[in-house]
């Protein structure tokens, strides 16, 4: 669906992107995640045609597009601050750009009802202006008008960063139904991890210009890479000397355990290596509970299921298992 | 370059586009702004001496040897005692009504914020129906003391009084924002530690105002400076007034009046330069910002002190007074005869609408016992042409001025912020930032002078001759405005959010359809608040009017002087003050008006808008069910 090949972007000598390559599928929810200045936002507007690459080719459906100005890549687009135009009204924003088309007026009408009826908004709604909707409205608003003119993929820009937490979880679930509903090829840019793993089918890492790996949210999580994904997908802990040693670890790499991989008070299983730790602290989170556990020379962050009852003070003296097969190792990063 | 820009044709259309503006914009920066106060300044050197030598420093050895010095340091004088007054003044005005608990604030409020419908000419004639010689307060004072001084309200403090009063608009606008955006939290945290209110409010409440406070101080400061209607009008030698009449004077009547008018006009704009290169300099250190993430409203604070208290009542309505007896008297008197504003005394039988509507005749005896009839001689502001010829003129003027620096300032805005951060942004801003730079009677002064023959680039013509003059006073107008409108529409423009100009073109959007639809609707509130303060300002203003009088540029500031000066003399003009009078109520009227229609309607967004449609509907829809029923 989307290519993007050899892809490099500079401004002035700073090079923002390096060789990036990515294959985007017919329907798939595709997301770019990654910290702040890593790239991933680049890409999106390289790839939406507002920035236009050093070298590299962007192709859509076998078609060179690189050098395809913006407004004819069919490409719609849903910013972060979502961009409504606050002097229209929402029914003048998702008219825009079939206005701009110069449609029928009554072509326009009809489509830009039967968009508003896909996204959940009323007659009533549209007739009014963006500053009074909800958030959640507002997000609607900005997905019916990257929609209206029919783009052949849609490119969200962190479309809930400025949200509250509730809302973001909510509209996240609204969103990830609608792009199910319409079937549209959707890359979607965050650096919120859990809401690139809740969302996508498949993420790209991104740091410093570079895309470190490119999996499922099963893949990044589980069978990360480099170290950098390890680190940034999930809470991790790093192994020291001590727990190293006890697992007989290759000395020269780095090693790294999921904290839900950490046993506590468990039965012995095959090859698993345990050691004796007491409970340094604990942060209670409902569902689960997180502890801090000294355990050979370091502390480690361990997750148990909150039953009610198997639930440790500090203080407490605790075994700590681990498997050698879930620990992660990496060269050293020099 | 964008991959949009590729495409030939719209290359070649935008760049036949840039090209034009650069061209229109550097005629209009060369040509109206530097080459004639150049040519003012080179005028200073270029003195011949008696033998047809040129003798560079005639003029400043002149300056040192004559009484020039004493107009500088009158003007010094009137700048530094101004800042002071005003200042007092205008810190009061905005405490009373919005930091301390005062009651009737809002009427307060209202009476203080008179001075932005009622400035210039106006607000001094005002003063003048009041306080001169033949004022009205003056009348009364001299019935209780005989021999008292008729001419008391002439000369330095004169002009101290009315300008102190004048110029608090500054204060009621800009110093009541900063008031209002101080965090209320900072202020009960001081008074938990517990400090007493006063000390809350110097140590916590004036530090934050501080910086807002010297940006006023140096704009009062350089008002003084180059203040001009008041000092004309009450009789104070400074430095505007003596640059007009030596403009306006001839090599016969004295030595070099051009050139020393020049150098006079170079003085200013030196002092002007130094103060903003200091306030550029503070402003560039940064305003104190509030770090509070959940600020908290201002309450009104009470005064403790019974005595305290009182004190303050009574000093907020004796301002209230002073700001109001001007304008409800000019209110009052414009509906009354000529008799009874010539007496100053309040006639209950004589309300008329003779000063707005119609005419009549007025007939009177002269010296050798003829009676005349002077046709018409009582007249209306709407029956009177010359006072309506004024009032248009100065309109259509103002208006085009007021309209022109908006056009010229969004378009160049736009620009600005489309090569943010590239040495031709800046450039452009710096252009438009010059005017500030030199006082407004440089500019006018070397119009009048550098226009007043044929040149080249304006199609071969003398701009100051006949009706091209208009034109001049519509030049000169937007000139000295297009700092201020800069200022504003640049802050407007910081309210719109880059992504919008990117959906616009996502959505295939050209660059014009990407300004005119999203854009510009969005800067036009400010745009149009810009339009309304230049334009009520330029309407009465009275330094620019003066510089330029002529037969064909009189405007309505000139045009009522005239006619006071002239009023009852072989019975003409018999009710032109009450005329004054009806014509500034008109202008407060209108400036008023657009006030409201900029501030109050156009200020609300299309949300408010929509909301207030709806409450309409929905009582219009029970008006007319409870009519069916």
């Amino acid at each position: 669906m989307i290519q993007l090949k050899d892809i490099i972007v500079k401004f002035g000598d700073f090079e923002a992107l390096h060789n990036i390559n990515v294959h985007v599928k017919e329907g798939e929810f595709f997301t770019f995640l990654g910290p702040s200045g890593c790239g991933k936002t680049t890409t999106l507007r390289t790839i939406t045609g507002f920035i236009e690459p050093v070298s590299g080719t962007v192709s859509m459906k076998g078609q060179d597009i690189t050098h395809v100005p913006i407004e004819k890549r069919n490409i719609g687009i849903v910013f972060q601050s979502y961009a409504l135009f606050p002097t229209m009204t929402v029914h003048d924003n998702i008219a825009f750009g079939l206005k701009i088309k110069k449609l029928k007026k009554q072509e326009i009408e009809e489509k830009v009802k039967t968009i508003a009826r896909k996204v959940d908004l009323s007659d009533e709604q549209l007739a009014k202006a963006v500053s009074q909707l909800s958030g959640g409205q507002q997000q609607r608003v900005a997905i019916a008008r990257a929609l209206v003119t029919e783009p052949a993929i849609i490119c969200m820009d962190e479309p809930l960063s400025n949200l509250d937490a509730k809302l973001r979880v909510q509209l996240r679930n609204e969103l990830k139904k609608m792009q199910k509903d319409f079937g549209i090829t959707t890359i979607y840019v965050t650096h919120d991890q859990e809401e690139a793993l809740t969302l996508s089918d498949r993420i790209a890492v991104f740091n410093k210009g570079y895309i470190e790996q490119i999996g499922t949210p099963n893949e990044v999580y589980n069978f990360s890479q480099t170290e950098f994904v390890a680190n940034f997908i999930g809470d991790i802990n790093r192994l020291e000397s001590g727990l190293v040693q006890g697992l007989k670890l290759e000395g020269s790499k780095h090693h790294f355990i999921r904290l839900e991989r950490v046993r506590v008070n468990r039965t012995k299983e095959e090859q698993e290596f345990q050691a004796q730790g007491v409970i340094e602290s604990r942060e209670y989170y409902g569902l689960y509970i997180k502890y801090y556990i000294q355990v050979a020379g370091q502390t480690i962050k361990v997750i148990e299921k909150n039953d009610g009852i198997n639930i440790y003070e500090a203080g407490e003296s605790v075994t700590v298992g681990i498997h050698p097969a879930d620990v992660m190792s990496y060269p050293a990063e020099k | 370059m964008q991959a949009s820009m590729r495409r030939s044709g719209k290359v070649d259309a935008s760049l036949l586009y840039k090209v034009f503006g650069g061209v229109l914009f550097l005629y209009l920066f060369l040509g109206f702004m530097v080459v004639p106060c150049l040519n003012t300044l080179t005028s200073i050197f270029t003195i011949k001496d008696a033998a047809g030598n040129t003798d560079p420093f005639a003029v400043i050895r002149f300056f040192f040897a004559g009484n020039m010095p004493s107009f500088v340091m009158n003007s010094l004088k009137l700048a530094v005692t101004l800042v002071i007054t005003v200042n007092i003044v205008g810190v009061s005005i905005v405490l009373l009504t919005e930091y301390f608990d005062i009651k009737g604030a809002k009427i307060l409020r209202l009476g203080y914020m008179t001075t932005l419908i009622y400035s210039g000419v106006a607000l001094v004639t005002g003063y003048q129906f009041l306080y001169d010689k033949d004022g009205m307060l003056t009348t009364w004072l001299l019935q209780i003391f005989p021999n008292m001084n008729r001419q008391w309200f002439s000369g330095y403090s004169a002009v101290l009084f009315t300008m102190t009063f004048a110029c608090t608009s500054n204060h009621a606008l800009f110093l009541r924002n900063a008031i209002r955006g101080i965090d209320y939290n900072t202020v009960e945290a001081a008074r938990n530690m517990g400090a007493k209110p006063f000390k809350v409010l110097f140590k916590v409440v004036m530090p934050t105002l501080l910086p807002t406070l010297f940006s006023l101080t140096v704009m009062t400061f350089i008002t003084g400076l180059c203040a001009m209607s008041a000092p004309t009008l009450l009789g104070y030698n400074s430095i505007n007034p003596e640059i007009v009449r030596l403009a306006g004077s001839t090599v016969a009547d004295e030595a070099f009046p051009q050139a020393r008018a020049a150098l006079l006009s170079v003085i200013l704009a030196m002092f002007t330069m130094i103060l903003l290169t200091i306030l550029n300099h503070y402003e560039k250190k940064g305003h104190y910002l509030s770090v509070s993430k959940t600020k908290a409203k201002l309450v009104k604070q009470k005064i403790q002190s019974p005595v305290a208290n009182v004190l303050a009542h009574i000093y907020a309505y004796a301002l209230f007074i002073i700001y109001m007896t001007p304008v409800v008297m000019i209110v009052v008197f414009s509906f009354q005869n000529w008799q009874a504003i010539r007496s100053k005394t309040l006639d209950f039988s004589g309300w008329t609408l003779i000063n707005y509507f119609g005419s009549q005749d007025y007939s009177y005896t002269t010296s050798r016992g003829k009676t005349k009839v002077r046709l018409d001689a009582i007249s209306g502001v709407f029956a009177n042409e010359k006072t309506l010829g004024g009032i248009r003129l100065s309109f259509v003027l103002s208006a085009l001025a007021a309209a022109l620096a908006c056009v010229i300032v969004v378009v160049a805005v736009n620009y600005i912020f489309k090569h943010r951060n590239k040495k031709r942004a800046a450039l452009v801003e710096g252009c438009l930032l010059f005017p500030w730079l030199l006082p407004t009677i440089l500019i006018c002064y070397s119009y009048r002078i550098f226009f007043n023959q044929k040149i080249w680039y304006v199609f071969g013509n003398n701009m100051y001759y006949a009706e091209n003059v208009r034109f001049l006073i519509v030049m000169a107008y937007t000139v000295v405005k297009l700092p201020f409108a800069l200022r504003m529409v640049k802050a407007a423009f910081y309210a719109i959010d880059d992504e919008l100009e990117d959906a616009a073109r996502n959505l295939g959007a050209s660059q014009l359809v990407t300004f005119l639809r999203v854009k510009l609707p969005i800067v036009l509130p400010s745009v149009l608040a810009v339009f309304a303060l230049n334009f009520n300002a330029l309407f009465t203003e009275y330094d620019m009017s003066a510089t330029f009088h002529s037969s064909y540029g009189t405007s309505y500031a000139m045009v009522i002087q005239s006619m006071c000066n002239e009023e009852g003399r072989d019975g003409m003009n018999m009710n032109a003050s009450g005329r004054r009078c009806a014509s500034t109520v008109f202008i407060m009227v209108v400036s008023g008006l657009i006030l409201y229609l900029v501030y109050g309607v156009g200020a609300r967004d299309l949300g408010e808008r929509l909301e207030r449609k709806e409450k309409r509907r929905k009582r219009w829809a029970k008006l007319t069910g409870k009519a069916a029923n």
